[in-house]
């Protein structure tokens, strides 16, 4: 790269609470329009702002397991702009005193290996309403508007697309893991704006260029990159970076520069005088630490190390905080890691998707997984039952072991009973048997296909190839 | 002067009566125009009601459900307000019912209701009068004895100029004592909800009734155990000395007379001065422009209040919403707030304008560790007249000065009557520590004999309804 490369994200996470921000209407998606409003989160006259208290400890929380410093006495502030979607046409949001300041974030980026991005601070505000276009119409649902945010904004700390796409993946990963937000770009519980600039190397920071509209990590990445290098075209040609905000245009695969807005961006910030400033007590501090958990480059890394698994077996596994407790829980009554990990990477995951499962509130609790796989282990069920048992768990809520009862799935080990089968299949098939016995090997495998037809496939397999080798 | 409360009760429940008193004041209105709309309902009693069933005014800048929130403008003149304020609801549980919404200055800015865009209030001393502002309409609908008692705001006097134009008492509270919830905000730091009424007990219960402690507003507050405690008496009054010359000769003789009073009383008296005065009016505007500017942003037409029929563009909607619904004294002091805040210009002016309020707040702090209560004007004049002839709007800013600073530093005053003079009233104003309203009434109250209450040419009397 000729250039040096700056980039900083100013990301906004939906917050996971009840209520709204400032007012108690529910904080949820999908319901009609203008159903979940209030004369507070309307601006009517006279309403007042009520801080929601588990908002702040989320904000908290995430500033906290950033390591950012907390602030002991934060402050709410009026950032004044008028817009059609704003109900008071100020957003309560914070200016001086955030929630969290100077953090960072160690993340596996490629190329550079583990780096530390740093954070500039993280505050929390009010999201706007939406604005629906239809035609030459234009409508308003105020149902967003009021909404908690969290607003995180990192140094300029990212070198190329794909280190910031990294940097977000990871970073998404880390608020699921907080429970703070679903953090998810497409269904809009997060956004990502990114700051650009190149310049000479040495020369520090360049003019910078904002790009907005990036619905997922991948766009955010595309979108880098094609600014990265509509900037060195520039630079190259002797030109001048225009100063702007542009957008990402996922059609075109471009970004375009955004119409320019007429008032410049003096948002007159000044303290919120109907909110007093926050100062978290003993037991407020107390529950935030309480809810911090390890985070996701700590427990990749653990895997591999506390369990031997793999560097892909663990990517897989700590990429969803559920599926890393169903891991150690399970193992941890006694499971070998190395199974559990890869029922959970392929079965496992096969019926998660296919039915549109949250693995958190599934069937498989770890005590029915660990079941499942000492029936195996004990020689109880085959693999191949197990897989249709692992189904029915889903299906029908139970543990595998009355599962297998009910079903008649456990494995005929018998060897009398297997005798008699097999002895039934070679007499009804000769030719084959002939075959075998002079030297076509192959036909075994046919055999024992039959020999597991005619017993519903619950013929032990290695006892019953035993007693085919006999018999033959 | 209509101070029987049982009187007023035994009309709020009688159909008959009830239709009486809407004519009387119908009449007496079409003169006076002190409401922007006015309904008496019949309401059930309520048993033991500390109110006692009385009819109440209340401001229109203040939400009652279902009732109009004008604030004095065009831009809110369709509004029905969804919610009640607190202040007001407390009251409505106690037994008061609200009978209508008065006049006031557009949004609360103004010191004469001369501002309103909606209606035209005069005092009921003399109809070529104003009543004073912005709570006029509350004022003379008090003082011409319409109600018992009105609610009001006040922001830099709002309260206690028009009660003291109109001769009737006025109380601002201490800062974050009453809910501002359902209070249309002008200036959030500085407002307060306030009432005024020719009966002090009254006052005082109604005060009682409203304040506490509001989950819908985080800026209230109750007061700290240490000042309900009983303590010695507290008869420490400071006497804010006032240039010759700076008070009209009526104004200036009461305030003496009030000092007499009080000393007769068993005060202790002490001149005061009060070097920070002179930053009051500067800080005040600065910081009340400031915060309006930003609460009158709300004001669009997109939710609610009016709004052209077709607009290009949102943008163009909301500008000519707010040309064609704004007076021309609300467009300066929103302008002038955005330029208080402006990027570069902040620090040196809304920055300044507040460590110069602390400076203040600190002076007057200063004052309350020797003295008890402070003595003051409440306005360098009586009344003054309509169109502005005496006094120009520049000059009637200038003359917030011994009001404003009660708001500036969060303290409660009380506006109290002290006769009349040239046929229009005279008063002073008593101004007390935090949570100390207790001694604003019982300094008041030891007052009142030396200034017998009398009632305006423009009066209804209660005693006519049968």
């Amino acid at each position: 790269m000729k250039y040096d490369v700056f980039i900083g994200l100013e990301i906004h996470i939906h917050l996971k609470t009840q209520s709204k921000m400032f007012c108690s209407c529910p904080a949820v998606y999908g319901d009609e329009p203008n159903t979940n409003i209030c004369p507070v989160c309307l601006g009517y006259p006279g309403t007042l702002p009520q801080a929601n208290r588990f908002a702040m400890e989320l904000g908290y929380r995430v500033a906290h397991a950033l390591q950012c410093r907390l602030s002991e006495r934060t402050l709410f502030a009026r950032k004044n702009y008028f817009y059609p979607d704003m109900p008071k046409n100020y957003q309560i949001s914070q200016f001086e005193n955030p929630i969290g300041e100077d953090g960072h974030m160690v993340v596996a980026l490629p190329e550079s290996g583990e780096r530390s991005i740093r954070i500039h601070d993280v505050h929390i505000e009010e999201d706007a309403g939406k604005m629906i276009h239809a035609g030459a119409d234009t409508f308003q649902d105020f149902n967003r508007a009021g909404f908690p945010l969290l607003e995180i904004v990192t140094e300029p700390d990212l070198k190329s697309g794909e280190e910031t796409e990294a940097f977000l993946r990871d970073f998404q990963r880390t608020i699921r893991y907080l429970c703070v937000s679903d953090a998810n770009m497409d269904e809009g519980s997060m956004k990502c704006d990114a700051n650009i600039s190149i310049n000479h190397p040495g020369k520090g920071l360049g003019t910078k260029v904002e790009l907005k509209n990036m619905n997922s990590p991948r766009f955010v990445r595309l979108g880098i990159n094609h600014e990265i290098a509509r900037h060195s075209k520039v630079l190259d040609e002797g030109g001048e970076i225009v100063q702007e905000t542009r957008l990402w245009n996922e059609n075109r695969d471009i970004t375009e520069s955004m119409r320019r807005k007429e008032e410049s961006d003096d948002y007159r910030y000044f303290p919120e005088p109907d909110i007093p400033p926050f100062c978290p007590d003993r037991e407020f501090m107390q529950k935030v630490e309480e809810s911090l958990v390890e985070l996701p480059l700590t427990i990749k890394k653990r895997l591999v190390s506390q369990y031997g698994l793999t560097l892909e077996q663990s990517e897989f596994l700590h990429d969803d905080y559920e599926r890393v407790k169903l891991f150690e829980d399970t193992v941890a009554l006694g499971a070998t890691a190395h199974n559990v990990a890869a029922w959970l990477s392929s079965d496992v995951k096969k019926i998660l998707n296919r039915d549109s499962i949250n693995i958190g509130d599934s069937s498989l609790t770890p005590q029915r997984f660990n079941q499942l796989l000492a029936l195996i282990e004990d020689g109880v069920i085959s693999g191949k039952i197990a897989k249709n048992v692992l189904d029915e768990i889903f299906k029908t809520d139970t543990d595998p072991q009355e599962i297998v009862k009910k079903n008649n799935w456990a494995q005929i080990t018998d060897k009398e009973a297997l005798t008699t089968i097999i002895d039934k299949v070679l007499s009804d098939n000769p030719q084959v048997v002939q075959a075998i016995r002079e030297g076509d090997h192959k036909q075994r495998g046919w055999l024992m296909g039959q020999v597991m037809q005619a017993s519903d496939g619950k013929a032990a397999p290695e006892v019953s190839a035993k007693i085919l080798q006999e018999r033959l | 002067m209509n101070l029987d409360m049982r009187k007023w009760s035994s009309i709020m429940q009688d159909h008959q009566k009830i239709k009486q008193y809407e004519e009387k004041v119908r009449q007496l209105d079409s003169v006076l125009g002190c409401f922007l709309s006015f309904q008496p309902d019949i309401k059930p009693p309520i048993a033991n009601a500390e109110m006692g069933n009385i009819p109440v005014a209340v401001k229109d800048n203040i939400a009652v459900r279902d009732m109009p929130l004008t604030c004095g403008s065009r831009i809110l003149e369709n509004l029905k307000a969804p919610y009640t304020a607190t202040a007001i609801h407390k009251l409505q549980q106690a037994g008061a019912s609200v009978v209508g919404k008065t006049n006031m200055d557009e949004f609360g800015m103004g010191s004469s209701t001369e501002n309103s865009a909606l209606g035209k209030t005069v005092n009921p001393w003399d109809t070529g009068k104003v009543t004073g502002g912005s709570s006029g309409g509350s004022a003379a609908a008090t003082a011409s004895g319409i109600v018992p008692l009105a609610i009001g705001s006040d922001t830099g006097g709002s309260v206690r100029q028009p009660a003291n134009f109109c001769g009737v008492y006025g109380l601002k509270p201490t800062y974050g004592s009453i809910s501002r919830y359902g209070l249309t905000a002008y200036a959030s730091s500085l407002e307060v909800i306030g009432a005024m009424s020719y009966d002090l007990q009254l006052l005082k219960v109604a005060f009682d009734v409203m304040k506490g402690i509001d989950p819908h507003d985080q800026s209230s507050v109750s007061a700290p155990s240490s000042i309900t405690a009983p303590g010695q008496s507290k008869l420490r009054a400071a006497v804010l000395k006032v240039d010759s010359g700076a008070l009209d000769a009526n104004v200036s003789q009461s305030y003496t007379q009030a000092c007499q009073s009080l000393q007769k009383n068993g005060y202790s008296l002490e001149d005061v001065e009060i070097p920070t005065m002179k930053y009051v009016i500067p800080a005040y505007y600065t910081i009340a422009a400031a915060e309006a500017s930003a609460n009158l942003a709300r004001y669009n037409g997109m939710r609610y209040g009016k709004a052209p029929n077709h607009a290009e563009t949102p943008g163009q909607l909301m500008k000519k919403a707010r040309h064609d619904g704004f007076g021309a004294e609300v467009k300066l002091r929103i302008l002038l707030g955005t330029y208080v805040l402006r990027s570069g210009f902040q620090d040196q002016y809304y920055g300044q304008a507040q460590k110069v309020r602390t400076l203040i707040r600190q002076e007057i702090s200063r004052i309350f560790e020797k003295f008890d209560v402070i003595l003051m004007p409440v306005f360098p004049t009586q009344a003054f007249s309509c169109g502005g002839t005496d006094m120009d709007s520049y000059q009637q800013r200038l003359a917030d000065v011994f009001t404003s600073l009660a708001n500036l530093a969060g303290l409660p005053a009380l506006a109290l009557p002290t006769g009349h003079a040239d046929g229009l009233p005279t008063g002073v104003q008593i101004m007390g520590s935090a949570f100390g309203e207790d001694q604003l009434f019982s300094a008041a109250s030891a007052m009142a004999e030396d200034f017998p209450l009398q009632a305006p040419p423009n009066f209804l009397d209660i005693g006519d309804i049968r």
